[in-house]
């Protein structure tokens, strides 16, 4: 303390402790909050077209429309950056007990409106079936789940309350889809 | 460096005790203070500006030194004359010197 660059010294490490100090605490108001929200998932216009993979395999493309209703302004508060959200299809196959592929995601940043409502939203990437899985399958589940970007703290992953469940018709489609 | 060595840095023992307190004062109070308004209004960064507002203003108060930290010098001795310390005769010249300077303390 009796040189100025000495001062200078602990008057920024001490700055610095205090910072981390608070963005702990920062963390601690905001780690108990309830991060489950209701969505609403609803789908029309379901297809099927046989395909191959870009190794040659037989393959299966399913194709639908969803609309997509999810308040998730309650989410943000003073320690959240953004949203990464994204939408998956579960279903069994005989192959597999459990097939689980992202269809479509979207990042919510702070300064942008979290009060989803999407009609008639093509998925963004295409839903493959490493055989022919979703031909006539009944029961593929769809659900929303987020990530919570924080400043400090946790990553979490939420399920949101709500899913939509749908089948593939039995017949390949010949359209382009 | 000549010019940079003459600016005056120095604070004196209270000084440099009295711009520490200050110091950890003011950053903790401005973090008290933008704890609770980045909560209000729900952005961090204001909790993080706030605080950079404090280092800056601890930095004005307490980097200097202002005359406030200098208002207990350091009493120093007076130099001695070389004749006051006359040797004891009967000692050597260097445990004379020894005595000397523990006399000078104990003054």
């Amino acid at each position: 303390m009796n040189t100025l660059l000495s001062r200078a010294n602990t008057i920024f490490a001490f700055t610095l402790s205090i910072l981390a100090a608070l963005t702990f605490l920062c963390f601690l108001t905001t780690v108990s909050l309830d991060t489950k929200k209701e969505v609403k998932i609803t789908t029309i216009k379901h297809s099927v077209r046989h395909t191959y993979t870009q190794y040659g395999e037989n393959a299966d493309l399913g194709a639908f429309y969803f609309d997509l209703q999810a308040n998730l302004d309650p989410l943000f508060n003073w320690n959240t950056k953004q949203l990464f959200i994204y939408l998956t299809a579960e279903y069994e196959t005989s192959k597999n007990k459990l097939n689980q592929v992202v269809i479509w995601d979207k990042i919510i940043k702070r300064t942008s409106n979290a009060n989803l409502n999407f009609n008639r939203i093509q998925p963004k990437y295409p839903f493959f079936d490493d055989g022919h899985g979703l031909k006539n399958n009944q029961n593929i589940t769809l659900t929303l789940s987020w990530n919570i970007v924080p400043n400090a703290g946790l990553l979490p992953r939420v399920y949101g309350n709500g899913k939509d469940t749908f089948g593939f018709p039995s017949e390949y489609t010949t359209h382009r889809i | 460096m000549g010019f940079l060595d003459s600016i005056p840095t120095h604070m004196d023992y209270t000084g440099q005790k009295l711009a520490e307190q200050i110091f950890q004062a003011i950053i903790m109070l401005f973090g008290v203070v933008g704890f609770v308004w980045g909560y209000v209004c729900e952005q961090f960064v204001q909790t993080v500006y706030i605080l950079g507002a404090g280092f800056v203003l601890s930095c004005i108060l307490t980097l200097p030194p202002w005359p406030m930290y200098r208002r207990n010098p350091v009493a120093w001795q007076k130099p001695q004359q070389q004749a006051t310390i006359a040797p004891p005769a009967e000692t050597t010249t260097q445990s004379a010197r020894k005595s000397g300077k523990r006399k000078d303390k104990s003054r």
